[in-house]
């Protein structure tokens, strides 16, 4: 006959951020880092077509480290609910600590009941105008939420990074400084990652509403002066 | 509202419509039809050039009186479309703020923007289902710069969803049969922006001059009908003193022929 076992919540949580922490630590990191007028996103990602960066809103950006399908649906649903806020108030009134609240919540809720943590951390950034602050949240596959002025590292290579981006040039450079910073920190001392192997996304203001644009294989290889 | 999250069963896609159906919003609620009447009547003029699409629209809103005289008819639905709008003033706002946001919610959802075809296909299904619900109907008409194909196109629909494109140029609004002989005696294939703003201009200016609901150039409180120009850089709105400048020339014209039309456009 066979009984129930006893686990205690101490080593049910351990278990649990194991297997998230390794999870994550397959996939490859990237770095959010605020530039001297816009936010800048530096992802290693080898796909042209899976991206690990995105749109959320006119101001807001989203970007996931871990399995693919379980970030890209987070991805899905802070779209979703930035564009029927901003339908239903205004567009002012999307503004991504909220988002992020909602993300901290449900990852929480899932390493809590679900039946497995998602593998996943999230970055929602936001470039800041009159009240509203410049950001970058950064949420924990269990639901911690932190929140950066400068930059956050994402990823099971995390703490490396960002020693080394810490080590790179101090103060708010532009975006060619801030992006050459964190290639060299995403890197390392002996592999350099190239330009196609690079996803990089922007909030920068250009006159526009939406403020969110990607870069271009080109226009990297101009930035990095290579 | 929390986070809107769905099984794959009952996921909206990159419908933006869907997801406020998912949430019992619909955006076309049907409304009482003993309702006050609405605002309504108009002109809109779009023509195509060698390089892409002009927009014209006066500014007056119409109801037993005057009831608004710096409407906006013209939005961008997105970098590279304009979308117009006659008939209910209500609806019609309705309407581009759900046509906007439905562009740019599958622009980001999916990754790519919808080709100009798809944008044009998809206002059919709204006009139909506006229309169907509500006595508040609205035609709009679709104008932009077709990046698959690199030339400007222009839509128009009826009252049904019909969607039809043009070839040389489309009008909607009650202004519509003066507008559209002016544009049918003026249009030349390949024009230059300039030309096709000129014509689009006079076009607008003969239903102002013509149709009681169209509102002209209004000198006196300096109010211009409004100016679109859609090509490969994306959509531009021409400023009020442009306008200005535009609509003065054909006033002065007017006034030295005493207000007789006709001649080399005049």
């Amino acid at each position: 006959m066979s009984m129930p076992y006893y686990v205690s919540p101490e080593q049910q949580v351990k278990d649990r951020a194991e297997f998230a922490q390794k999870g994550i630590a397959r996939g490859r990191s990237l770095i959010g880092a605020v530039f001297s007028d816009g936010v800048l996103i530096v992802a290693e990602n080898p796909s042209t077509s899976l991206n690990k960066i995105s749109e959320i809103y006119d101001r807001m950006a989203f970007a996931g480290v871990g399995k693919y399908n379980e970030y890209d649906r987070l991805r899905e649903a802070g779209i979703r609910w930035a564009d029927s806020t901003g339908f239903s108030y205004s567009r002012e009134d999307v503004e991504a600590r909220a988002l992020a609240n909602y993300y901290a919540q449900h990852l929480g809720d899932i390493f809590a009941e679900g039946q497995k943590p998602y593998e996943v951390e999230i970055l929602v950034a936001q470039l800041g105008i009159r009240q509203t602050p410049t950001k970058l949240y950064h949420i924990a596959y269990e639901g911690t939420i932190t929140d950066e002025l400068e930059f956050a590292v994402l990823g099971g290579d995390a703490d490396a990074i960002r020693e080394r981006y810490r080590a790179g040039t101090s103060g708010t450079g532009d975006l060619s400084g801030t992006l050459q910073r964190a290639v060299v920190a995403l890197s390392g001392p002996d592999r350099q990652i190239r330009s196609s192997d690079l996803e990089i996304g922007i909030l920068q203001d250009a006159g526009t509403r939406r403020t969110f644009r990607r870069i271009t294989d080109g226009e990297t290889d101009r930035l990095l002066g290579r | 509202m929390g986070l809107p999250l769905f099984d794959v069963n009952n996921d909206p896609g990159a419908s933006f419509q869907a997801l406020m159906a998912s949430q019992g919003i619909d955006l076309f609620a049907p409304v009482d039809a003993s309702a006050q009447p609405s605002a309504h009547a108009t002109t809109v003029v779009a023509v195509r050039f060698s390089g892409g699409v002009v927009l014209v629209a006066d500014r007056q809103a119409t109801s037993y009186k005057i009831a608004s005289r710096d409407t906006r008819k013209i939005e961008a639905a997105d970098r590279f479309s304009a979308v117009a709008i006659s008939g209910s003033a209500a609806a019609g706002l309705n309407f581009i703020r759900v046509a906007q946001l439905a562009f740019e919610h599958y622009e980001k959802l999916m990754d790519v923007t919808l080709s100009l075809e798809g944008k044009a296909n998809y206002l059919s299904t709204l006009v139909r289902q506006n229309n169907l619900t509500t006595p508040f109907t609205v035609v709009p008409m679709l104008a932009g710069f077709d990046n698959n194909h690199q030339i400007g196109r222009v839509f128009e629909y009826d009252a049904a969803g019909g969607c039809y494109e043009r070839s040389d140029y489309t009008v909607i609004g009650s202004g519509t049969d003066f507008a559209d002989t002016t544009l049918r005696l003026g249009f030349k294939d390949a024009m230059s922006s300039d030309e096709a703003i000129a014509l689009a201009c006079l076009a607008v200016y003969e239903a102002g001059d013509n149709d009681p609901s169209t509102g002209g150039p209004d000198f006196v409180r300096g109010i211009f009908p409004i100016i679109v120009v859609v090509d490969a850089q994306g959509f531009r709105e021409l400023s009020g003193e442009e306008s200005a400048t535009r609509f003065s020339a054909i006033r002065d014209r007017r006034i030295s022929t005493q207000g007789r039309a006709g001649g080399d456009l005049r």
